[in-house]
């Protein structure tokens, strides 16, 4: 298993918002979703490729556990990229988003990237959160911003790998100590920078995880 | 790879609905046909397990046959062999197949496809599976699994899990092997996965896990933790110059972490588990290593046997239980303690975090009342020791109610005379009943002695931060009974039956409030040297000793200082305005410092949680600003952040006072907020002052948008102002900036333009200020450019005068209020004074002075929206008006100022709510201000160029107060130059930056 870096993400957000729809759907591309059929997932994998690097990316989500204090600073302590999500249909879900970014900051170390995400683009009928709303909060509190389906895959990837994108930038910056795990990114072990058997990014039907062994 | 997506594709007689029971037929049939994982088959298993995991999602919603088929055929065994083959990439298969595993289980809504999955006992063969955790991705996916699992758990699911024939319960037991995993994910979802636990009420699981499995793991836990705090302390101790921050910050946060864990299975209120866990806490942690560690600070030496009392109780030398993994390093032998500093640090952090009675209960009572004897005699005195207290206290509790009782009912409503009883003790009396109980407990308490022995801030104030901490989360932690706070941490209240006293005559009983003198004196000896020019006390420091002090002597809402203490606070306060004072200064930057600082500390009092969460604080205090260390947590670097510093303590020690006499603060923000136009509000033009300064002009924005405005300059603000199409003479504010805030230019090519720029009002972000506005203003002349451009000048001098003269007041410094403080009396400084003493006379015989204050900056609108036009024609008549007073813009003199007095008398709102003061002092000082502003009307308004008018005026004004109150040389050398040069117009220090 090679890479140079991993990344670890956790999805964020009020429950029903597609969150583990949305990382399976980046995992897993071949659970289509086109069947009516929901499937979600709390945690998985997915190798990309940024500026000619293998990157690996694990996700892990934090639904069900927000009762424990505990449990959910420790979350944030240990990602490097958060994704921040809300329902477009459901304008709650927009209304609670400075409170996550509240609890985010204060138990993330400062450099962690978090993407905010509207999903459930698909659903423009019952849309209740303007696209200018979203960016507008993006704009103020300095996050990267789009809105997503994770039942049409749209944007799906570009939002992970954005986000990952600008980690990435960060450690080339300098800004992040890649040395401390601490953050959420590894470095990878002894990374052999060609190996002809891995996925390309976004490769099609990639799937999670081992598909490189 | 492998063929994907291809559902519709074909092949092998798949069937076209891949949703559906022959498709899951089918798939059995593709694993039945492939027992033997290999390189070539590998890939289409994968799909099929994949493929399996999305059917039975489908047939949970849809058709209940699809999961009777998977029982039937028990395919969760072919689960269980497929792993269990020790074959090529394996491992890849295992993680598709841990994976299939977390989609159904996070997937099934019913819960008879739950218990059918579940049944078999075949997850449990699965859980007990020794996988592979040495490939990550298998590790992250298995705990994973496990933590999906750990979620599905209730009353009911619990027995598939726990086997209470077998006393065995897998999915825990393995789980807990990876609680000290080196990758923090896997760690968190242990700990998750144990609370899921622990939150099932399953009694006889519960007692399996505290007897089986509770002892093994919280001594892990505990001895981790141990472990880890060594190694805190270890990088404070290595890292005097600030080098490797990140790492103690992660330290800090992984102690905080931990804490929290055991707060939240504290917090579950499992009886049997919380007992097991705080026995094992108090006795191998926080007494052996916390505690004993503040002792390192004791200069006598400690006791010889403590070193290996501790080292036999930390269990240093012993290697935790093999059964963990990943428990491969050993802890460095070591003394077995820490510095006092770490200990403070994670103490106060306990006191913080962790509330659970007994816990935090046993450890307030060791730390303020274990005496000497028991001190030297070791820890497990200490608890014994404990155990007795509390038994005299259960005992005694029942007595001391029915005591309290008859005391409440013969108190009655005599209550009241007998509080003004008390002021008839003697200030020493006083002092001598509430000191007495204390004094004698110092020597005697080793530990406290320690805590307050930190308090000593002669050389810095690196120790004194965390014993303020520790005392503070002490006294705030909800798990700590009041009787042990009661004359230590809090004030006490007794009721004493008058008979006992002096005073026979009555009958009624009395309320004696004591509290812990030594303690306040130790605080106030902090806030007095705090005040001191150059002292190395941070400012977080002498915040959270001012708010100690206040908890320590507020009892009911009331203030039971005694008097010697609150002359010593008295003298502190005047020490922090006389610090202040020798900031105060002519330069632009004063205010704005002084009003940023402002706006900083109201963003809220002091969190010591999150202070204590901060692990910068743990490295001895430093003064650069490289470090990346907040400002108020550490020290003053040049002539700036000490001006800022002395702001700060000058807000701080006033708040306190003002807290403690129970007065509210009038003086403070210098704006304020209700007093100001806003924006859309309505303003009626006709009236005199917004209509003496009405000056027509087009703004031109950035991107070329022109608007038509009318300019209006009130007392503190300019306001662009539209005419209201509703209402003739009354226009709508559409743009509200601050006099202080703007910044006025010529143009070089067009003399009928103005470059304004109008910056934000001072926000938490001091960094860059936001313009909100910056544009061209095209007047309709040069006549009128001038006129605007000398009143906005004037107007911006004027608001910071104003301004200005409010903190004099604030300082004290004379001339600003009414009687001098006999310190500044015959100082020779009252040659500039004269003209202004003279003055006040005159500006109190003219009308409208009196008022002045009262109808403060602003207010008039608010009056004036009630007040509708009279006149259709007030609108237009306005600006002809205006017209005519730019015309005589080269000979006006006092007018506009009069014209603002008049308006001002007609209305009659009270700006802010004053009624505390003394009305004589008010008007005093009204007058004064009065005469400050008026006096320098009478200078600028001499028609020459305003430019050097202006700024010479600022300065000399202000020069001339400042000589009244520096004491500083530095800035009385820059007064006296200033001073020599008020005629010239060498120093307009005020006015570069209008410019």
């Amino acid at each position: 298993m090679s890479y140079a870096y991993l990344f670890k993400y956790i999805i964020i957000g009020d429950t029903g918002v597609g969150k583990s729809c949305l990382l399976l759907q980046f995992t897993d591309k071949r659970f289509q979703p086109v069947h009516d059929l929901t499937i979600g997932v709390e945690f998985g994998a997915r190798m990309i490729t940024i500026d000619g690097k293998q990157i690996k990316l694990q996700i892990w989500d934090t639904a069900g556990q927000e009762a424990f204090r505990s449990i959910t600073r420790s979350y944030y302590r240990g990602a490097a990229g958060a994704l921040l999500v809300y329902d477009i249909t459901r304008r709650e879900t927009f209304n609670h988003l400075t409170t996550w970014l509240e609890d985010a900051r204060q138990h993330s170390n400062s450099n962690m990237v978090i993407m905010l995400i509207g999903n459930k683009s698909d659903l423009e009928s019952r849309r209740e959160v303007k696209k200018e709303e979203g960016e507008a909060f993006a704009r103020e509190h300095g996050l990267v911003f789009m809105e997503t389906s994770a039942k049409t895959a749209a944007n799906v990837e570009e939002a992970f790998i954005n986000t990952a994108k600008e980690i990435y930038e960060k450690i080339q910056e300098g800004v992040f100590d890649i040395n401390n795990e601490a953050n959420g990114i590894k470095i990878g072990p002894q990374h052999s920078p060609t190996n002809p058997s891995l996925p390309g990014a976004g490769g099609q039907g990639s799937s999670q995880g081992g598909s490189c062994c | 790879m492998f063929r994907s997506r291809s559902w519709f594709g074909g092949g092998w007689g798949r069937p076209k609905n891949p949703h559906s029971i022959e498709h899951l037929k089918y798939l059995y049939n593709v694993l039945s046909r492939n027992h033997t994982v290999s390189e070539h088959n590998r890939g289409l298993l994968v799909e099929t397990l994949r493929s399996i995991a999305e059917i039975l999602i489908w047939g949970d919603q849809n058709d209940s046959s699809v999961f009777d088929f998977f029982l039937e055929k028990n395919m969760l065994s072919f689960f269980l062999r497929i792993m269990r083959q020790r074959s090529g990439g394996s491992n890849f298969v295992c993680v598709q197949l841990l994976q299939t595993l977390n989609i159904l289980f996070e997937n099934i809504r019913n819960e008879t496809s739950l218990y059918y999955l579940l049944s078999n006992n075949h997850v449990n063969s699965i859980i007990v599976h020794k996988f592979d955790f040495s490939d990550e991705e298998v590790m992250a996916y298995y705990i994973s699994f496990l933590k999906t699992l750990s979620l599905k758990l209730n009353a009911h699911t619990i027995h598939f899990f726990y086997n209470e024939h077998t006393n065995d319960f897998p999915l825990y037991t393995e789980a807990i092997k990876f609680f000290n995993h080196p990758e923090s994910m896997v760690r968190i979802a242990v700990r998750t996965l144990t609370l899921n636990v622990y939150k099932v009420e399953d009694s006889s699981m519960l007692t399996f896990i505290r007897d089986r499995t509770a002892a093994p793991y919280f001594s892990n836990i505990v001895w981790f933790i141990g472990k880890h705090v060594q190694e805190l302390d270890n990088c404070v101790r290595n890292d005097a110059d600030h080098q490797s921050q990140n790492r103690l910050a992660d330290l800090v946060a992984e102690h905080l972490d931990h804490l929290h864990y055991l707060n939240d299975i504290l917090l579950l209120n499992i009886t049997d588990l919380n007992q097991v866990l705080a026995d094992h806490l108090l006795n191998k942690l926080l007494i052996p290593l916390y505690i004993y560690s503040l002792t390192s600070l004791r200069h006598h030496g400690t006791p010889e046997n403590l070193a290996k009392v501790l080292n036999h109780n930390l269990g240093l030398g012993e290697t935790p239980p093999s059964t963990f993994a990943g428990t491969t390093t050993l802890l460095e032998t070591n003394s077995g303690k820490v510095s006092c500093i770490v200990a403070f640090f994670l103490l106060s952090q306990v006191f913080l975090i962790i509330s659970y009675q007994p816990v935090v209960r046993t450890l307030a009572w060791i730390i303020l009342k274990t005496d000497k004897r028991t001190y030297q005699e070791g820890i497990d005195k200490l608890l014994e020791n404990y155990e007795n207290y509390k038994k005299a206290i259960d005992e005694g509790n029942t007595n001391s109610q029915i005591e309290i009782a008859s005391n409440a009912s013969s108190a009655g409503s005599k209550e009241n005379l007998v509080e003004e009883e008390q002021k008839n003790i003697t200030d020493e009396e006083k002092e001598k009943l509430a000191t007495t109980p204390i004094e004698t407990n110092v020597t005697d308490k080793p530990f406290l002695e320690i805590v307050y022995n930190a308090l000593d801030c002669t050389d810095n104030d690196y120790a004194v931060l965390f014993a303020l901490c520790l005392l503070y989360a002490i006294a705030n932690n909800k798990g700590v009974t009041s009787d042990l706070l009661e004359l230590v941490l809090r004030p006490k209240k007794v009721l004493i039956s008058k008979r006992c006293t002096s005073s026979p005559s009555q009958t009624a009983k009395d309320i004696k409030y004591s509290y812990n003198t030594y303690l306040v004196e130790k605080l106030l000896h902090i806030v007095v040297l705090a005040c001191q020019p150059s002292c190395r006390i941070r400012l977080v420091t002498l915040e959270l000793a001012l708010k100690l002090i206040i908890q320590l002597v507020m009892c009911d809402g009331k203030n039971v200082m005694n008097e010697a203490h609150k002359v010593s606070l008295e003298a502190a306060r005047s020490q922090s305005t006389a610090l202040l004072r020798n900031f105060y200064k002519s330069e632009e930057i004063f205010l704005d410092m002084f009003e940023h600082e402002y706006c900083d500390m109201s963003k809220g009092p002091l969190n010591v949680e999150w202070l204590c969460m901060d692990s910068a604080i743990l490295l001895p205090p430093t003064g650069t600003p490289m470090t990346g260390i907040d400002f108020i947590k550490r020290l003053p670097c040049g002539e700036v952040e000490r001006a800022r510093r002395a702001i700060r303590v000058f807000f701080l020690v006033r708040d306190t006072v003002l807290t403690l006499n129970g007065e509210m603060e009038t003086d403070l923000p210098l704006t304020n907020p209700q007093s100001c136009v806003q924006i859309d509000t309505a303003l009626d033009l006709s009236i005199a002052r917004y209509n003496s300064d009405l000056i027509a002009c087009t703004v031109v924005g950035k991107d070329g948008q022109k608007i038509r405005r009318f300019l209006v300059i009130d007392i503190m603000q300019l306001i662009l102002v539209e005419p209201d199409p509703k209402k003739l003479g009354w226009g709508v504010a559409k743009l509200v900036g601050f006099l202080q805030d703007i910044e006025v230019t010529g143009d070089k090519d067009d003399s009928r333009c103005l470059h304004i720029t109008i910056y934000r009002p001072l926000s938490n972000s001091s960094a860059n200020r936001v313009p909100l506005l910056s544009a061209k203003f095209v007047f309709d002349d040069n006549i009128r450019c001038m006129a605007a451009k000398q009143r906005l000048t004037k107007g911006r001098i004027k608001a910071r005068q104003k301004k200005m003269q409010h903190i004099a007041r604030l300082l004290d410094i004379p001339g600003q209020t009414g009687p001098p403080s006999p310190a500044y009396v015959g100082a020779g400084h009252h040659q500039c004074r004269g003209s202004g003493s003279r003055l006040l006379f005159h500006a109190g015989r003219l009308p409208g002075f009196v008022t002045r204050r009262d109808n403060g900056p602003g207010i008039a609108h608010r009056a004036d929206d009630t007040i509708r036009p009279r006149s259709p024609s007030r609108h237009t008549g306005a600006i002809k008006k205006d017209e005519k007073t730019k015309k005589e813009a080269q000979s006006r003199s006092r007018e506009p100022s009069a014209n603002r007095n008049r308006s001002r008398e007609g209305s009659p709102r009270m700006p802010r709510p004053r009624s505390e003061e003394i009305p004589l002092e008010l008007i005093k000082k009204s007058r004064n201000a009065e005469v400050e502003v008026a006096s320098k009307i009478t200078i600028v308004s001499r028609p020459q160029t305003p430019k050097t008018e202006g700024g010479d005026v600022a300065s000399s004004t202000l020069s001339s107060l400042q000589t009244h109150s520096s004491e500083e040389t530095s800035f009385i050398a820059q007064n006296d130059a200033a001073r020599t040069s008020t005629s010239s117009s060498s120093k307009n220090k005020g006015f570069i930056e209008t410019i």
